[in-house]
Order: C-alpha cells, then sequence, then structure tokens
C-alpha cells in the first residue's frame, strides 16, 4: 500500500466467527472501509484462518501468536496491533476499537478513535476467571476509563451501556447510540431438513449470563407437550455445552434436547424462521444489569418473524418493547407457563411476529444500523 | 481428552496433563498449547535442533518493545497500568471457571 491507510478497525476477536460479535464486526467494518476506501483490519486468527488476507483495499491481518495466558495474549495482541499500525501513522484518520488492547496502540498513532463499547472486559472477564482479584478488574477499569475518556466518539448499542460507560469517564455527548440490527430473512426460505415437528429455539453462546440453565429446567415443565422440541443452535463448539448437557440428562430431556453448534449464520435463520417460539432467557446478573448488551438474538428472531419469549430486563425491553413476552428472570416455572400460554394461542404468537419483523424492517435493519454509525463518523471527522 | 505428555517438575517428575492441542511433528507426542515452542516442536525435539525458548517468547519480547515505546510520557496508560504476575496468575489457562473451554480458544472478551 503506497500511501497507507486512513482507517482501521481493531478487535481482539477472532474473526469470522459464528459469535454475534463477528456478525457486528462485519457490518461496522464494512461501513468504515467502504466510507474510508478501504483499511486495515487487525483482528485474532487461528482455527485455520490465514494470518494475511486482501480483499480489494482491506488488508485483514490475523494475531496468531500461541500466548496461553489471557493477560499475556491481550497485552501481545496490542503491541502486534501497535506494529500493524505504524507504517500507517501518517494517513490513518479514524481507528474504530472493541476493547482496550484495541484502543490503546489506536491511541498512538494519533487518529481519532471511535470506541464501540459492547460489553467492559471489567465486568465480564470474572465471569470466565474467577480468580481475577479485585485490584486486577481495577486496573482494567482504568485502562477503559482511559481508553473511553480519550475517544473522539463511543459508540454504545443500548442505554444500559451508555450509562455504563459514562459511569466510566466517557463524556455524555460523544456517547452515540448504534442498536445492533437485523437483517429480514428471505420469504419462503426452506424448513431446515433436521428440524422436528415443533420446536422452541435457543439462539446464541452458552455463557453462564445467557440462562440456558433456566430454558432447560423451564422446558423440563414441559414434558406433557410431547410434539414439542427444544432446539438450541450454539453458536460455540460442543466442548462447552457439556455441562448443559449432563443438566439436560439429569432433568431428563436430552432426548427432546437437539444440539447445534456454530451452524453458518444463514442456516440460522432457516431455523428460526420455522421455531414456534424463541426463546432469550437472559440471567439478572451485573453483566446484564450494570453492564448492558444487545443481544443479537432477540433482533434476529424477531427479523425472521418467530416471536420472542425474554426476561424481562431493561436491556431486552429496549429490543423488544411490546412485541414480545416477557417474564422474569431466572424463573423457569414463570418462563414455562410463559411459553405454554404463548403456544396455545398460535394466532396472536403468529401476529407477534409479523409485528416485530415490521418494526426491524421500519427502523432496525443493519441498513438502518450502518447509516447511524455513517452519522457518528461524520460527526467525528468534522471536529 | 488426549493429555500433554511433556515432562515437567524440577525435583519431582511428572507429565503435563493439560489437554492436548497438537502432536509434535517430529516424535509425534501430544503437545498442551504452552508446550508447542515456536517451530511447532515439543521442548525436546527443539531443544536438540538448538531452537529453544518458550512459544510466547516473540510475543513477550514484543510486548516488552510496546511498552517501552509507550512509557514515553507520565500519562502512559501502558506504563501506569502495568500488570504485575499476581495480576496475570488469575488469567492462566488452568485457572478458567471451564476447564473444557480450554480448546475453544476463549479468546473473545465480549460477545453481543
Amino acid at each position: 500500500m503506497a500511501d497507507g491507510h486512513r482507517a482501521a478497525y481493531l478487535a481482539f476477536d477472532r474473526f469470522p466467527s459464528s459469535k454475534g460479535s463477528a456478525v457486528h464486526i462485519r457490518h461496522m467494518a464494512a461501513e468504515l472501509f467502504d466510507r474510508y476506501d478501504g483499511g486495515l483490519l487487525c483482528v485474532l486468527g487461528g482455527g485455520g484462518l490465514p494470518a494475511y488476507q486482501r480483499e480489494g483495499n482491506v488488508e485483514i491481518v490475523r494475531f496468531d501468536a500461541v500466548v496461553p495466558n489471557l493477560l499475556d495474549r491481550a497485552e501481545a495482541f496490542s503491541a502486534w496491533a501497535a506494529e500493524q499500525l505504524a507504517p500507517h501513522r501518517d494517513s490513518l484518520e479514524l481507528c474504530h476499537v472493541r476493547d482496550p488492547w484495541g484502543a490503546l496502540p489506536a491511541l498512538d498513532t494519533g487518529a481519532r478513535l471511535v470506541y464501540e463499547a459492547n460489553g467492559l472486559p471489567s465486568i465480564e472477564l470474572p465471569y470466565a476467571w474467577p480468580l481475577a482479584a479485585p485490584t486486577t478488574l481495577g486496573k482494567i477499569r482504568e485502562l477503559e476509563r482511559h481508553c473511553l475518556t480519550e475517544a473522539a466518539a463511543v459508540v454504545v448499542p443500548s442505554y444500559v451501556i451508555r450509562r455504563a460507560v459514562i459511569d466510566r469517564g466517557a463524556a455524555p455527548d460523544s456517547v452515540h447510540l448504534v442498536p445492533n440490527g437485523a437483517d429480514p430473512a428471505p420469504a419462503g426460505v426452506p424448513r431446515p431438513e433436521a428440524a422436528p415437528g415443533r420446536y422452541l429455539i435457543y439462539v446464541g453462546a452458552l455463557q453462564p449470563w445467557q440462562g440456558v440453565d433456566v430454558l432447560l429446567r423451564a422446558f423440563a415443565r414441559l414434558a406433557d407437550l410431547t410434539d414439542l422440541s427444544l432446539v438450541v443452535c450454539s453458536s460455540v463448539s460442543a466442548n462447552r455445552a457439556r455441562p448443559l448437557r449432563r443438566l439436560a440428562e439429569r432433568l431428563e430431556i436430552a432426548d427432546r434436547v437437539r444440539w447445534h453448534h456454530m451452524l453458518p449464520h444463514a442456516q440460522v435463520a432457516a431455523w428460526l424462521t420455522h421455531a414456534e417460539l424463541s426463546v432469550a432467557p437472559l440471567t439478572a446478573t451485573p453483566r446484564n444489569l450494570e453492564q448492558g448488551c444487545s443481544p443479537i438474538k432477540v433482533w434476529e428472531s424477531m427479523a425472521a418473524g418467530t416471536a420472542v419469549v425474554a426476561s424481562d430486563l431493561p436491556v431486552i425491553r429496549e429490543v423488544l418493547g411490546d412485541l414480545g413476552r416477557l417474564v422474569p428472570p431466572d424463573r423457569p416455572a414463570e418462563l414455562a407457563r410463559a411459553i405454554r400460554v404463548m403456544l396455545e394461542y398460535p394466532d396472536a404468537c403468529r401476529d407477534l411476529g409479523r409485528r416485530a419483523r415490521r418494526h426491524i424492517e421500519d427502523g432496525f435493519t443493519w441498513h438502518h444500523a450502518r447509516n447511524r454509525l455513517a452519522a457518528v463518523y461524520e460527526t467525528v471527522a468534522g471536529h | 481428552m488426549t493429555p500433554c505428555t511433556v515432562t515437567t517438575g524440577f525435583f519431582t517428575l511428572g507429565k503435563c496433563g493439560v489437554m492436548a492441542v497438537a502432536g509434535c511433528p517430529a516424535c509425534g507426542r501430544p503437545l498442551c498449547a504452552s508446550h508447542i515452542t515456536e517451530s511447532g516442536l515439543c521442548p525436546e525435539c527443539a531443544a536438540a535442533r538448538n531452537q529453544v525458548g518458550h512459544p510466547a517468547a516473540a510475543a513477550a519480547y514484543r510486548r516488552r518493545a510496546h511498552r517501552h515505546r509507550t512509557a514515553a510520557q507520565y500519562q502512559d496508560a501502558g506504563w501506569y497500568a502495568g500488570f504485575d504476575s499476581y495480576d496475570r496468575a488469575a488469567f492462566d489457562p488452568g485457572a478458567g471457571a471451564q476447564q473444557d473451554y480450554l480448546d475453544d480458544g476463549n479468546d473473545a472478551l465480549v460477545d453481543s
């Protein structure tokens, strides 16, 4: 690249992958690279992904060093990203990042920083790494504060995260709301061949805050509905489902639960479209209540025209409004009752699905999200 | 699960036992993520070829260089929020909540 890139997108995330974060990166990075006529994408590799790719004016570089310790890996990623950005220092105008480890090297270049805060490591890390000390999380929080304060704009997908980033030092007028989106499933998408007769569906990852265990317990209370199955489309590998599969066996529902792992995104839309109901049983944990999220599973269920039963949390109310059925979180009996009632009224269910789909088409497709992001870039570039 | 069979320990020796993620191309023994050397061999085969060094050495070198570069100003986050060995220990591969996660590249910090 003779003149160097004008834009860079950095994410301490494997890309592409079957997780919701990858869908997000795909759309946000596409908007950035469209606007700046190409750019540099620095992401995590591994899993057979190439370390280097060139797609038109977009260069993709992947960090694939084997560093067993997560904190070491995050810092090594920072240093590696700094090396990748160095040749473009003179031409870089804007860096878009998703975490402190991408933000630190980006700040070092002097380019304007757009920090997309979908989550905060100081809140999420303890779930996967329970031995992390409060002082360590304090240091991570301090890094977040530094990056959020220095960012020219902070993009958040929900009001709950907006509050959390302002709490960490982001200037309120620099925080912009860009809700996630979903593209409506094409009409007439065929029913998956392996689909059971009637099924409920859960789509997403299997971290404890997702509440899949609550859903399994609720499903066990629907044993009398013998023609009903539960389909779990997990975005992570079968190994991570092991504890949940054991729970399904203990609850004696294993033969009625179908597991699919890391299905391509296009296939998930077909599974969603033909489900009776989609369930988003998020739990009332600090991750969902204090940090917030904007669950792509709910957006995509709405876009597929499938009625959603979800936990009654502020983050869900923001997305779903009155276009779904809300139930108290962490209550399997309440969830089972809501599912049962919804199944009793299939016409009302279909109507709810149709209205949700129209709501997405009218204002919350990825096209809309990209337009909102473009407006943020416009503001940042104009300063 | 195939355990890593690299010999570990200083006085009392044993096998590593962490889940293997690859095999040594030279001797075929199963290796976990922390025992693959930069050349992809097991530590013994690498040493026999005079290619010693920890797999994370290159990354650690880059990290040190980055800290050095970014510690020029008092305000630099890379300088004042430095993590010590106590902070790092909680993020070692064996310290995660779910050992089943080990083979799955639990890299993503956040997920929508």
